[in-house]
């Protein structure tokens, strides 16, 4: 255990917890009604995280020592007791080691399960210890022995939530106000936000994790990418920058870590085998992992769905608002999952989508309802079709181009109800302005433009305005329309064979500096440029 | 009225009575329920033989019950947000359970138990 690496992850648990917050407050009736245990586990972490801040402390068993009597120091209220017991019991199995490795980790959560037991005459079931205790089974079983830390701790955490979940069938005062327990709700949260530090998704100063913290929340369990993938490089200088901007391309989740004679790689992505060729590239690997989490997260909904039967009450759902997108690019389908999109359908223009992959990402996704972003009008009915084959409450919010979702995305929030996004993103449609650039595949007329072959063309609002062999020309052209001399916010879409964007920006900037642009990388194929306007 | 009874209600067809020795044990389990808590004092044998004081006391006042409860609290917790736990708690199961009011609940904690 090293100073900074605990620090990063208990500010992630701290974030995570702190999006949590009023949810876990709204839900506390057990011991005493009193709302306030999802603000007593705040304020017990921060003071942790504080702490850690101030610390200096050096090698794993210092470390373990300030984290105790950070947790005890700063324990508030009864549930940030318990919580402070778990951390005791969790880290002084960890100090015995330099690294987390699977068994430790597992004894960890044992430990933490044991500690919070033996700190009451009479453990009350179906409150945060029963949720702990899930937890250490769940590290324990037989089937996780082989499991990557990372995987066991989604494992573990799956299980807390599924703990969480049946708690009211323990417990009759929860059972009788509807709810689940708020201190094992509460515990859920850090967990998932310890997890997500771990993986290094939430990282202090990531602007997305501060605005919205919450968001990240879902990555663990559904990462767009199929498989998570581990393994060391050993090697002479190792390059740790250069190995992970060229795994970067690869996926999401990246995590390098080592020196320069070993590094440890962590990476969710769709192509294992590209990114085991990156480490051999540099050196030699060894101890590779690769998991399917699909796999595991379909067998988590399964159990998930079982509880749901045996209790009259609704399993429970971590969104108020699910988000389904669909969008050609990598780079877009970053930014939409930056914006809180809990699963992301690759597709568009030459590539739609089926019905049945839609259905299978709303139905992925952890929440009681969930709106879809089309982002084609090619789409839209495809994505009504789906919505109305869904379990679950659907809304179809008609984007009728990524540029137009992604205005749309920038309004979601997912604590708030469907209808305040729904209504949220319906004016935001109604408000924007779209553009496209694209190299015209042949000679033609269009709107009264022709077009010569091979040259740049320019859309608005899905008629041609512009054609002509200089980019900039023509994007500074679309711009100019799309703005129309009163909106404010400007975002481009660069596609796979855009032309270097830098210089352009720097002049549309001189050209409107009262509006706001933003430059992404979308990667999406056929067209050069989008470009939306609010 | 029977000594050590605390009248709950009182109709024309009698009154509803509750014993000290039923607060006290109301008292006992949301107290041994509390997390923290590990032993309540006065339950063991060997503690009757030193003649320690009862784990809990109810006392009848004019303004309501004074209820003194002495508990055992594991070592390494925060024994001020223990006990603060203690007494929300035991306040109010005797708040739903029998609505007496309490005029003053003491909570000592006797001892810390080690590892």
């Amino acid at each position: 255990m090293q100073l900074e690496i605990v620090r990063e992850v208990t500010r992630a648990a701290l974030q995570n917890l702190e999006a949590h917050r009023q949810r876990i407050d709204d839900l506390n009736v057990y011991p005493v009604p009193d709302g306030d245990t999802g603000t007593n586990l705040v304020l017990t972490l921060r003071s942790i995280v504080e702490t850690l801040d101030r610390s200096t402390a050096e090698g794993s068993e210092a470390v373990a020592k300030e984290l105790s009597r950070a947790a005890l120091m700063g324990a508030r209220g009864n549930s940030g007791v318990i919580f402070s017991q778990i951390v005791r019991g969790f880290v002084d199995m960890l100090a015995r080691s330099d690294d987390v490795s699977t068994p430790r980790l597992r004894r960890a959560f044992r430990g933490a399960s044991d500690a919070a037991y033996r700190a009451v005459k009479r453990p009350v079931e179906g409150t945060m210890l029963t949720v702990i205790r899930e937890m250490a089974e769940e590290g324990e079983r037989k089937e996780n022995r082989r499991l990557s830390p990372p995987m066991l701790l989604a494992a573990v955490l799956a299980r807390g939530e599924d703990a969480v979940a049946r708690t009211p069938e323990m417990l009759d005062v929860l059972r009788d106000a509807g709810v689940v327990d708020a201190g094992g709700a509460g515990l859920v949260e850090i967990t998932r936000g310890l997890a997500l530090g771990m993986a290094g998704e939430v990282l202090p100063d990531a602007p997305v994790a501060s605005e919205a913290p919450g968001f990240d929340a879902i990555h663990l369990e559904l990462s767009a990418y199929r498989y998570c993938t581990v393994f060391v490089v050993e090697g002479e200088r190792l390059d740790q920058i250069a190995l992970e901007s060229a795994l970067e391309p690869l996926g999401d989740s990246l995590l390098v870590v080592g020196d320069e004679t070993a590094l440890k790689v962590h990476v969710h992505t769709d192509d294992p085998g590209l990114a085991l060729s990156a480490g051999i590239a540099v050196g030699a690997i060894e101890g590779v992992e690769i998991a399917n989490m699909h796999v595991q997260t379909s067998e988590r909904e399964d159990r998930l769905s079982e509880a749901a039967n045996l209790s009259p009450l609704p399993a429970l759902t971590t969104l108020e608002t699910g988000l389904v997108a669909v969008c050609p690019g990598l780079g877009n389908r970053r930014l939409f999952e930056q914006y809180g999109a809990t699963r992301v359908i690759e597709g568009g223009q030459t590539m739609n989508p089926s019905a049945a992959e839609i259905v299978e990402a709303i139905e992925a996704t952890p929440a009681a309802e969930v709106i879809v972003l089309p982002n084609n009008s090619n789409v839209i009915s495809t994505a009504e079709q789906a919505a109305g084959l869904s379990s679950k409450p659907v809304r179809v919010v008609p984007s009728r181009s990524v540029q137009a979702g992604f205005a749309a995305v920038a309004r979601y929030i997912p604590t708030l109800s469907p209808e305040e996004n729904e209504a949220a993103m319906l004016e935001a449609l109604a408000s924007v302005a779209t553009g496209e650039v694209t190299i015209a595949s042949r000679d033609a007329t269009l709107d009264g433009i022709s077009i010569r072959k091979g040259a740049y063309l320019g859309l608005v609002n899905d008629s041609a305005v512009v054609a002509d062999e200089d980019f900039d020309a023509v994007v500074r052209d679309v711009v100019a329309r799309v703005l129309d001399g009163e909106r404010e916010w400007l975002a481009l879409l660069a596609g796979e064979d855009a032309p270097p964007l830098d210089e352009l920006v720097a002049a549309l900037r001189h050209e409107h500096p009262d509006v706001e642009i933003e430059p992404h990388n979308g990667g999406q194929p056929h067209y050069s440029l989008l470009v939306v306007a609010e | 009225m029977e000594r050590g009874h605390h009248v709950l209600a009182s109709t024309e067809l009698g009154q509803v009575v509750v014993s000290e020795a039923a607060v006290a044990q109301i008292v006992r389990y949301s107290a041994a329920e509390s997390y923290g808590v590990v032993a309540l004092v006065g339950q063991g044998f060997r503690s009757r033989l030193w003649g320690a004081k009862k784990g809990v006391d109810v006392q009848r006042r004019e303004d309501g019950l004074a209820i003194e409860l002495r508990v055992v609290v594991e070592r390494g917790l925060k024994l001020a947000e223990v006990a603060t736990a203690v007494r929300a708690r035991v306040l109010y199961e005797l708040e739903r359970m029998i609505g007496l009011p309490v005029a003053a609940l003491e909570v000592h904690i006797v001892k810390v138990r080690g590892r």
